[in-house]
């Protein structure tokens, strides 16, 4: 009786059971055998890896102990490319130390360096000021950049320059803290009418050309500074030729720091702050030969804040010239990216030698709204303070945005369109 | 009496020859089993090479198939099956793991690569019910792997599992030619019949 219950048992459960040599057959469940396991840690390797900022940081950080997800480790090798603007990221995974886990390696591609790069520095149409391009071309070897560019720009300065513009930087002495930077520049300038009858004759040049060797130092992530000479000469139009020099010590103390989160997993969006502030000295001195002597200190900051589809920045600029400043030196309000709305030859057609200036934007889903709001001095009873409003929308790096000066009589709107500024 | 040698280039032509033979040899093998078609090609190996550097590397790699058969003539197209299969590599079981897309979902795990290959040729067979046991079948198979990056475009960059491709699509991807630098292989058969496949000769 109880061998017959035992063949009974094996009767019913040997042909449900698989042959060894049949491979066993699913309906569902993931493609990929190796999402069941785990990730142990996730380590990110090469040159430029200590440059990840910290949201990117924390998310990476945020793999380990979670099933091993494919898809979204190539978001983030995106990420990592994107944000050290490398050509080649490569993941690795291999065997954990533990069971069933796994280790994930990303190598940043340091040998496979890209060596040619065309780059649209900026490129923009202000309903007042015109057309404004930038581009370059740059050349890399063995972590040297040799750059090469063409600019137009009738925005940022009360002058619209125009010319080439040459670099080679060395991105790597001896330690990933120092980079060399030579930059030269030559410009041709073309004058509105209003910077014309309010200049002296003095003032208004031709042309001039810049020469600059710049070291950077990073202190201490992410604190950096940068200090080097600015040579630049430029053609008075006297009716005598004359070409005077502007000699100057330049440094500037850069911060950069980021943090939060980007939110790669749903319900872990924390938002993604981030901070830059700088301050910039420029000195002309005649110790360098120069004619004007000057002091420009510039103070700027920008905070920023993403999450979800929101994104809110603030912006503040302050500065002041102490001397006489040749005109390029000069600050200037009203253009595409400050007091937007505003002309700036109707705020001062020369530039000023003070300037303050705030500005909100919030953006969502790619609408955008801003305020700004500054004002450009000479003297104290100069300042008056001016606002603006805007709306347009901003996708990509290219934004199109009509805005409105805050002011009592008629309404004249500026439409700007373009990439990257 | 005059003795006659083998002059060595004879011997090297003879070995080239083999050698060519041995690799025109890796062709596809047809057999019945009541009314379907079976394939199988145990010398061709798509579990090489890049694609296999890829799965060590966790990664699943989809493979795409093409049977296309003929019936009658050669210019007489009877049947074109495509299907997709993903393949991917335990990385500490050490097995692959194979799951065909379509037409329906199927997955067999825990196999040798020998096996995975083979299983996905299993899949292929074909109902030949209706065809006369004496026309002339002509047959061949197309094996493309797919990069991980383009393999569910037109679908969504990627992701595999979700990328919803359609049978339509598979074949507008196989009807355009292989890309240089895509792992593929194309091999074919034919003529033979059914009653000789039933006899028992298969051909090579």
């Amino acid at each position: 009786m109880r061998k017959l219950l035992i063949m009974g048992i094996f009767a019913t459960v040997l042909p449900a059971a698989p042959l060894p040599d049949e491979p066993p057959e699913q309906e569902a469940g993931p493609t990929n055998v190796n999402t069941r396991l785990i990730v142990e840690s996730v380590r990110v390797a090469g040159r430029w890896s200590a440059k990840l900022s910290n949201p990117l940081r924390s998310d990476l950080d945020q793999i380990a102990g979670q099933n091993f997800d494919p898809p979204l480790l190539d978001r983030l090798r995106d990420r990592i490319k994107q944000e050290l603007k490398v050509p080649d990221v490569r993941m690795h995974v291999a065997k954990g130390d533990m069971p069933d886990h796994v280790i994930v390696n990303f190598e940043i591609g340091a040998e496979h360096e890209k060596r040619f790069d065309l780059d649209l520095a900026r490129f923009l149409y202000h309903s007042r000021q015109g057309w404004s391009g930038q581009g370059h071309a740059t050349v890399n070897i063995h972590q040297n950049a040799f750059s090469f560019g063409m600019v137009s720009d009738g925005d940022r300065l009360s002058e619209r320059y125009a010319g080439i513009q040459a670099g080679y930087e060395r991105r790597h002495v001896g330690t990933d803290r120092l980079q060399l930077r030579f930059d030269f520049s030559s410009y041709h300038e073309q004058w509105n009418q209003a910077t014309l009858l309010e200049a002296a004759p003095g003032d208004i040049y031709r042309t001039r050309t810049h020469f600059s060797p710049l070291a950077t130092v990073v202190i201490l992530e992410p604190l950096e500074v940068s200090f080097g000479v600015d040579f630049a000469r430029y053609r008075l139009s006297l009716p005598v030729a004359k070409t005077e020099s502007s000699n100057a010590v330049v440094s500037t103390l850069r911060y950069h720091q980021r943090w939060g989160s980007a939110g790669l997993h749903s319900g872990r969006d924390e938002g993604e702050h981030d901070l830059r502030a700088s301050y910039s000295l420029r000195a002309g001195t005649h110790v360098l030969e120069s004619d004007p002597a000057f002091a420009r200190h510039q103070a700027e900051a920008r905070y920023r804040f993403r999450r979800g589809h929101q994104d809110l920045s603030v912006g503040f600029l302050g500065g002041t010239i102490s001397g006489r400043a040749p005109l390029f030196e000069r600050f200037v309000l009203g253009n595409a990216e400050t007091l937007r709305g505003w002309n700036k030859f109707d705020l001062d057609p020369l530039g000023a030698s003070h300037v303050a200036h705030g500005s909100i934007d919030y953006g969502y889903r790619g609408f955008l709204v801003f305020y700004d709001t500054g004002a450009v001095w000479d003297r104290p009873e100069e300042r008056e303070q001016k606002q603006s409003l805007g709306l347009g929308c901003k996708k990509s790096g290219f934004q199109l945005a009509v805005a409105f000066p805050v002011r009592s009589g008629t309404v004249n709107p500026v439409f700007y369109a373009g990439m990257n500024f | 009496m005059r003795v006659r040698t083998i002059k060595p280039w004879w011997l090297i032509a003879a070995f080239l020859s083999g050698l060519a033979f041995a690799m025109a040899a890796e062709d596809l093998i047809l057999s019945t089993e009541e009314s379907r078609l079976e394939f199988s090609a145990p010398r061709v190996h798509f579990l090489v090479g890049k694609p296999l550097e890829r799965l060590r590397n966790a990664s699943e790699v989809p493979f795409d198939f093409k049977i296309t058969l003929w019936s009658g003539t050669r210019n007489h197209l009877l049947r074109e099956v495509p299907a997709r299969f993903v393949v991917s590599y335990d990385l500490w079981e050490e097995k692959f793991s194979v799951t065909r897309l379509l037409p329906t979902r199927r997955t067999a795990r825990h196999l040798t690569d020998i096996a995975a290959e083979a299983w996905c040729l299993q899949q292929m067979s074909q109902d030949v019910t209706g065809v006369s046991a004496t026309e002339p079948l002509w047959a061949r198979l197309e094996i493309r792997a797919q990069d991980g990056k383009e393999a569910g475009l037109p679908f969504g960059r990627g992701n595999i599992t979700d990328s919803g491709i359609s049978l339509t699509s598979l074949i507008e991807i196989l009807s355009r030619p292989a890309a240089t630098t895509q792992p593929h292989w194309t091999i074919e058969t034919g003529p033979v019949t059914l009653e000789e496949l039933r006899r028992g000769r298969r051909r090579g």
